[in-house]
């Protein structure tokens, strides 16, 4: 059994690649072919990715795969190599999870575009690339695939490029993308000069503990190429435009999986390669810009008037919030991050799928056009409900425990290391949670509640094929939420062991005794314990809205037996919205000036991150080399 | 047998004590008093002490008038689903060392159990589809944004207080730290944190000068407007209740250590405490002041309120 096993990793990768030649050669006419070649291709590596978790998680095992049986010589690993170890496939069951999704919305969902055999080539390319990044135990190998994801979501991002501004979006991600990819190439030359290997098991080794100024240099680096792919302030600047011009089920994917490989990419290296996260500056370091970003990502999309703009700058929020966790350092910390950034898969992905089928059914996705949809599209609005529940961290949806977790890891962080850096954290970890959700407050208010504006009269449910991917990513938001001990103690244990302990990723890679022989020390994590919520609570929030469902049918009951008899009849206005006397006309409450009490006091602020989101490529290639200046500068000095 | 026990007994601390029966005798006699008080201090006979619950089961009684811009669903349960929120809430806060189970949530949890009233007050004001809502709960959200800042200071504050340099993150460690110390508010680094905290209160309940979201005279109520009968009920018993719940946080986080042993009486205890705060920090400046602008309430609080909770907390994490 073992030994098929060790070929699911590889074979999840290469079956979307074939499955992108595929499509583009058989399914450029036929609808129906290309369908389903790309329905089995992502099947296929679904279920190679679900296969693997038997053994990697429940059973603790390393899987390691030699491309071309090139096994190391003399202790020096000289072939690309596959390694999956709980942290890896963690993050590629989320990625599975995404792109099977969003593959099944794509159908229906891109049905009105042409040249749709390219879509489905670049999705699966891009799909590949995130897939092959989280699953390589190749540093080498991990650029390549960042390239090929980097230029696939490029080619997305202006797949409909007759939209306004979609050609533009794709340049400032190229640029910006592109100057991620040059420091991480940079960074890796570095670390191949040094150490003569490309293995990430051996540079682990290697470098654990021996870091020459060569290889914090190219620490530096690799730290700016994934913050850039991460969309980590200041490098955010083009996912805003990225996710808003892209088809929705490539923004899901976005924030679902491309970014998540940033922060793969981060964890990865930064803990398991470079061994460097228990020092006090890299941890600040890390945490601060996770704050930072936070905070901008949150405060900006306050101030948005475009459905999908609106998600993308929380997206860069959220993975604040995962960054800012991972920076802790600590068991509970980077638990809280791994747990968050799964949570931000499933509601995030449903966010974008929601305004998807906004878009699908009113053609714009403009918060001033909107309203009234809830009415018209109430399964929708159901799911967005969720939705924003999650992502706004209210009890019992995911969100909240995840915030949980990176809050609680915050303080005792902060009370054990006495320091107040991480209290301030904390607090803005609260606050930005307050302002989510007020910004998911507007969108409800903007978009599916009030009076149905010109665009939404006529606007209908969105087809079923649409909704499955919608109650999937739903139900999965309440169930993790509900159920979140099992997927602390099956998930994110595991993960954040393989985190600290790189010991067993090094020696089923290298032979075994060659991490200890390198000095590689090994802890035990014990799974957090997470009691805000017991066994016997089940039974309260059972009784409760057992009780809450039986006043509600009672009062329901009564108002509707009256409805029904009075409609007809009420001439007077009885049922129709209250205007204090004066003539009912459209008046609908649109979200773009919602906040203003609030906006107004901080009128400098906002005024200056406008004028800092100038939209110039120039303006943003710059902030990134100068963030990038600073961390260098930050490294050297901080890390000897 | 054990097992029935323990079930009757948790359907006891749901809906009974200290759940749902307590609650609602309590906040809505809070309410009474508040009314009462308010009456007196403006040299007005005022309503009999038992007017809310008068108000309540007419209102339960009455016909329930849904508008057709409405999302019916979502209408209907928003007011059910703060109620639920805040019975739950209430079995979270300990009435001095009586908690109804053996383990507490800690005070990120009841942070997150507060903001779902105001939530469900948000949702089902939009749902209703009325601009005179829109406004409301633009204003509802700004109100708790303000609000929410100070509150986690204070939490913080009082957490690291009792804490140390151990970690004490919970409303029961807090209580136990003041029993086995003094009083938290006889600590003079917390006197500003309990200080936020009074105007803390008003904001989260919604009383003049802080509610401006609700503000009658003109926007009609905002978030109630459409809602009439039975839900309308509820959200008013919502806010009874919010009150009761915001001193006995209060209480619980300043004046948590008096503990008689006797939990009747200590329950009378805490009602007696809360009415007295009630007075203080509603009823009081409800009297002397009138309504703030939005923008003014933002600026309020995060200024000055949170001002008080951060001096609280620099002073306590120095270790005063």
């Amino acid at each position: 059994m073992m030994n098929i096993m060790q070929h699911f990793p590889v074979i999840a990768v290469m079956s979307l690649f074939l499955g992108a030649f595929l499509v583009e050669i058989f399914g450029r006419k036929n609808k129906i072919v290309r369908n389903i070649i790309t329905m089995i291709f992502v099947a296929i590596s679904f279920l190679c990715i679900i296969a693997l978790i038997k053994p990697v998680i429940l059973d603790g095992e390393v899987i390691s795969y030699w491309l071309g049986n090139w096994e190391p010589v003399n202790g020096y690993a000289i072939g690309i190599g596959y390694e999956v170890d709980a942290l890896n496939l963690f993050f590629a069951i989320l990625v599975v999870l995404t792109f099977t999704l969003s593959a099944i919305y794509s159908l229906r969902y891109m049905e009105k575009d042409d040249h749709l055999g390219h879509y489905y080539t670049l999705f699966l390319m891009l799909s590949g690339g995130v897939l092959g990044l989280v699953l390589t135990g190749d540093i080498f190998n991990m650029y390549v695939m960042v390239e090929i994801m980097t230029f696939a979501a490029v080619a997305l991002t202006a797949f409909r490029n007759y939209k306004k501004g979609a050609l533009e979006s794709a340049f400032k991600y190229l640029v910006i993308g592109s100057v991620g990819s040059g420091f991480t190439l940079t960074g890796i030359c570095l670390v191949y000069m040094q150490c003569h290997t490309l293995n990430m098991a051996q540079l682990s080794s290697i470098l654990a503990n021996h870091l020459t100024p060569t290889t914090i240099l190219a620490l530096a680096l690799i730290f700016i190429g994934f913050g850039v792919k991460s969309f980590m302030v200041p490098f955010h600047t083009p996912a805003a435009d990225a996710y808003t011009t892209a088809p929705s089920s490539i923004s899901m994917v976005f924030s679902g999986m491309v970014n998540k490989a940033g922060v793969y990419g981060m964890i990865r290296l930064m803990f398991v390669v470079f061994m460097m996260m228990d020092k006090t500056a890299m941890q600040i370091l890390l945490a601060a810009f996770g704050t930072i970003t936070m905070f901008v990502g949150v405060t900006m999309a306050l101030a948005q008037h475009d459905f999908k703009r609106l998600l993308a700058f929380h997206s860069i929020s959220q993975i604040g919030y995962v960054l800012a966790a991972c920076g802790l350092g600590t068991a509970l910390g980077v638990s809280g991050g791994l747990f968050h950034a799964m949570n931000h898969t499933l509601f995030k992905g449903l966010l974008f799928l929601c305004a998807g089928a906004v878009y699908y059914a009113t053609g714009t996705t403009n918060l001033d056009k909107l309203g009234g949809l809830s009415k018209k599209m109430p399964k929708t609005a159901i799911c967005f409900l969720i939705g924003a529940f999650s992502i706004s961290g209210l009890p019992p949806f995911n969100g909240f425990v995840s915030k949980w977790m990176i809050y609680q890891a915050a303080w005792s962080k902060g009370v054990e290391t006495n320091n107040f850096f991480y209290v301030f954290v904390t607090i803005v970890a609260v606050v930005v949670s307050v302002m989510t959700l007020a910004s998911f407050i507007k969108v409800t208010q903007a978009v599916f509640f009030g009076q149905p504006s010109e665009k939404c009269e006529n606007a209908k449910e969105v087809p079923l094929a649409m909704r499955i991917p919608m109650w999937i990513m739903s139900a999965l938001c309440i169930l993790v939420g509900i159920f979140y001990n099992f997927i602390n103690t099956n998930l994110l244990t595991p993960a954040t062991n393989a985190v600290f302990n790189a010991t067993n990723y090094i020696d089923k890679m290298m032979g075994s005794g060659y991490a200890a022989a390198a000095g590689v020390s090994e802890t035990t994590i014990e799974p957090a314990a997470l009691s805000y919520w017991d066994p016997i609570l089940w039974l309260i929030l059972f009784v409760i809205i057992l009780a809450a469902v039986c006043i509600a049918i009672l009062t329901g009951k009564r108002t509707r037996g009256e409805v029904l008899v009075n409609k007809t009849e009420a001439v007077d206005g009885k049922y129709a919205t209250f205007f204090g006397g004066e003539k009912s006309e459209h008046s609908h409450v649109s979200g773009s000036d919602l906040f203003w009490g609030f906006k107004k006091n901080w009128g400098g602020y906002f005024k200056f991150m406008q004028g800092m989101h100038s939209g110039d490529v120039n303006d943003y290639s710059l902030y990134t080399v100068i963030a990038s200046a600073v961390i260098i500068i930050v490294i050297f000095i901080f890390i000897h | 047998m054990t097992v029935l026990i323990q079930i009757l007994l948790i359907l006891f601390h749901v809906l009974v004590f200290p759940g749902f029966l307590f609650v609602f005798v309590c906040g809505l006699l809070l309410a009474g008093i508040d009314r009462k008080i308010l009456a007196r201090m403006q040299k007005r006979v005022g309503p009999p002490l038992l007017q809310p619950f008068y108000d309540f089961f007419k209102l339960m009684g009455k016909e329930t008038i849904i508008p057709d811009a409405a999302n019916k669903a979502v209408y209907r349960i928003a007011p059910i689903a703060g109620l639920a929120s805040l019975v739950v809430t209430m079995n979270f806060i300990p009435v001095f060392s009586f908690s109804s189970f053996s383990f507490s949530a800690d005070i990120i949890v009841i942070i997150y159990l507060l903001t779902i009233p105001a939530v469900a007050l948000i949702v089902g004001g939009s749902a209703s589809g009325s601009p005179f809502a829109g406004v409301g709960i633009s204003r509802e959200m700004v109100t708790m944004i303000s609000y929410e800042l100070p509150l986690i200071l204070i939490l913080l504050a009082v957490a690291k207080k009792a804490g140390g340099a151990e970690l004490c993150f919970s409303l029961s460690g807090i209580v136990a730290w003041q029993q086995s110390t003094y009083l938290g508010i006889a600590h003079w680094s917390l006197i500003p944190a309990a200080l936020a905290m009074l105007l803390v209160i008003p904001a989260e309940v919604g009383t003049q000068p802080f509610d401006t979201a609700e503000a009658e005279t003109e926007i009609c109520e905002g978030p109630l407007i459409e809602y009439s009968g039975a839900p309308l009920g509820v959200f008013k018993l919502n806010t009874a209740i919010k009150m009761f719940i915001m001193t006995s946080l209060f209480t619980c986080l300043f004046l948590g250590g008096i503990d008689t042993g006797i939990v009747a009486l200590n329950a009378l205890i805490l009602f007696a405490i809360d009415a007295g705060l009630t007075i203080l920090c509603m009823t009081f400046i409800h009297a002397v002041t009138a309504r703030l602008k939005i923008e003014h309430l933002f600026k309020f609080y995060w200024t000055i309120v949170s001002g008080l909770a951060l001096l609280s907390l620099i002073l306590v994490w120095i270790g005063l």
